[in-house]
């Protein structure tokens, strides 16, 4: 399959070339040898997009690689509801600056998963058809200015945790993508933040705003990252797409995340949540994951919601793809 | 920091500079927010992306000319923005139409662009040096949103028949009001006496329409002859009063609340 080189390594990887190496020349396994395919991920060996791969690891890479940019694309739409009502100049640029970096990932995480033999709009039309996930945080609505700061600052600090294990992905198109996204992302940390402590330094009302924000996104930030699995039985983590499990991610983010919030003055809603020096791990309530099944499954408060809006912007839309595109298989 | 040469100004022509420099921020700060509510669900999301970009270009000149009016008025941006009531935006009524579709959305940019060009070139001879420096610097990216709308533009011109119709159905829907850009402002004539203002608005709209009309009429058909009108920049609609109780709900939720 001819790939063009530009594809294998956009213009954003390029300061990374040092750190992700292209493999020159030949992978070292043969094509069609999938023993030596997987001792060479499980080594810790990068995967190009033009290279051989056995079926069952493109499929799961696309799987994963899918999953992620439908929920960079849904998640723009809980905080689209806040983009008309950000009330200041400063922070309606941030907002919408924030807003469209995220549908930029998006773009981004549908090329890779093209590469893999998908076309986008093969993908957009299953996310349409409630066929494909999304991340369960996108499936909750919005109900106050505080929610945009939580979203941004809580949010995408659990998504970042999760994030930076995969810029050690074995699929190297996917590592070089996370490099850009996280870079973003935590800028788009530092916005959320500032949105939380003006509130927090703000009247009464608004530090309850955000004390009631942080109160109904705990639940679905402590389910974000999914219940702890078996590793052995894990072939994302056992092929090195992803680096690190359900449960480290979820610690890595108490770690970080729990402090910053109590320092604000914040309450977290979990009167089992504490850390235990003994066995140096977070103790917690556990999460509802049969909350979690239900809404990622498309039954969430506002998944039908969400997915409906989409829907009618998609068709209300379809004349302009077809008038750039020619007909109606045009992608989105 | 830039020396600035600042005209000594009469209260008259400070008056009517606050009005010119309102009606400037007002008009970028509106159609700003029209053009963002694409935001996650433009046709494409190169176009989403695109769209976004232009829409904060125009946030950001807002934010540059209210600053520049606080300033001759001893008032705050964000005050001036958020603290109005609806009937206090002196936006032209070619931005008091909702978003609609995307041809609507193409017709508005093209008519806004190419008209904000002869607008900014006007300003960028300014003896307002602040203005005219502020001018120079958005004419440059406003460059760029008026290759894409032209671009745009074309693109559905030269479709088929039911892209060409929507642009066209949107572009003669909107004509007489994209006029109200260059509408008459209090204190004009003083403006326009002290160098501030190179030309009359309605000198600039002749300018603006002589372009225009050459490369509108083979998809409109003629356009009727229109000018602009006394309340051009004060009449409001019911899809602006939603806008601004959209963007007035947070910040006027709290009494002497930062956000």
């Amino acid at each position: 399959m001819p790939v063009a080189s530009v594809l294998q390594y956009p213009w954003f990887a390029m300061d990374d070339a040092d750190t992700i190496q292209p493999l020159n020349g030949r992978p070292p396994y043969a094509p069609g040898d999938a023993d030596a395919f997987y001792a060479h991920v499980g080594s810790g060996g990068k995967v190009e997009a033009d290279d051989w791969m056995p079926d069952d690891y493109r499929a799961a890479v696309l799987k994963f690689v899918e999953m992620h940019a439908n929920s960079e694309l849904m998640g723009v739409l809980p905080e689209r509801d806040w983009i008309m009502r950000a009330p200041t100049l400063r922070r309606k640029l941030a907002l919408t600056s924030k807003i469209q970096d995220e549908v930029g990932h998006a773009q981004l995480l549908y090329r890779v998963a093209e590469d893999l033999g998908k076309p986008r709009s093969a993908m957009l039309q299953d996310l349409l058809d409630g066929k494909t996930k999304f991340h369960n945080v996108f499936h909750y609505p919005t109900r106050s200015w505080a929610d945009v700061g939580i979203i941004a600052w809580l949010v995408d600090a659990a998504a970042i945790v999760s994030q930076q294990a995969l810029r050690d992905s074995s699929y190297a198109p996917y590592a070089r993508t996370m490099k850009k996204i996280c870079w973003e992302e935590s800028v788009h940390i530092m916005h959320g933040r500032d949105v939380v402590l003006t509130l927090m330094n703000g009247t009464p009302t608004q530090r309850a705003m955000v004390q009631e924000a942080l109160d109904r996104w705990w639940g679905p930030l402590m389910q974000m990252h999914g219940p702890p699995t078996d590793p052995a039985r894990d072939k994302d983590l056992h092929w090195r797409i992803k680096a690190k499990n359900n449960e480290q991610l979820r610690q890595e983010f108490l770690s970080i995340y729990v402090p910053r919030i109590l320092e604000l003055g914040l309450r977290i809603p979990d009167p089992e949540l504490r850390h235990d020096e003994t066995s140096g791990r977070w103790q917690y309530t556990e999460p509802d994951w049969a909350e979690l099944k239900a809404v990622v499954t498309g039954h969430g408060p506002a998944s039908e919601a969400r997915l409906g809006f989409r829907r009618v912007n998609f068709a209300e839309t379809q004349w302009v793809r077809d008038a750039l595109l020619g007909g109606a298989t045009a992608a989105a | 920091m830039t020396v600035r040469f600042v005209p000594q100004l009469d209260l008259a022509q400070r008056e009517a500079l606050a009005e010119l420099l309102l009606s400037l921020a007002d008009d970028e700060f509106v159609i700003g927010f029209w053009d963002s509510e694409w935001t996650g669900i433009a046709p494409m999301l190169e176009e989403d992306v695109a769209t976004s970009s232009i829409a904060q270009d125009e946030i950001g000149h807002a934010k540059a000319l209210y600053e520049m009016l606080a300033e001759l008025t001893d008032d705050d941006a964000d005050r001036i923005a958020y603290g109005r009531a609806a009937e206090d935006f002196r936006h032209a009524a070619l931005l008091n139409h909702a978003r609609r579709d995307w041809a609507f959305s193409v017709a508005r940019r093209y008519l806004y662009e190419t008209a904000d060009a002869v607008r900014l070139t006007a300003l960028a001879a300014s003896t307002y040096e602040p203005l005219a420096m502020l001018a120079g610097k958005m004419r440059r990216e406003e460059t760029y949103h008026l290759l894409h709308a032209d671009a745009w533009l074309r693109r559905l011109a030269d479709g088929a028949a039911e892209p060409r119709e929507r642009l066209a159905s949107a572009l003669r829907t909107l004509w007489a009001d994209a006029q109200e850009l260059f509408a008459p402002l209090d204190g004009e004539a003083a403006l326009v006496r002290a160098g501030v203002l190179r030309e009359p608005m309605h000198a600039l709209d002749t300018e603006w329409q002589g372009q225009v009309r050459r490369r509108l009429e083979p998809i409109t058909g003629e356009l009727p002859a229109a000018a602009p009108t006394a309340d051009g920049r004060t009449r409001r609609t019911d899809e602006f009063a939603w806008l601004h109780g959209e963007f007035t709900s947070v910040a006027s939720s709290e009494e002497a609340a930062i956000w």
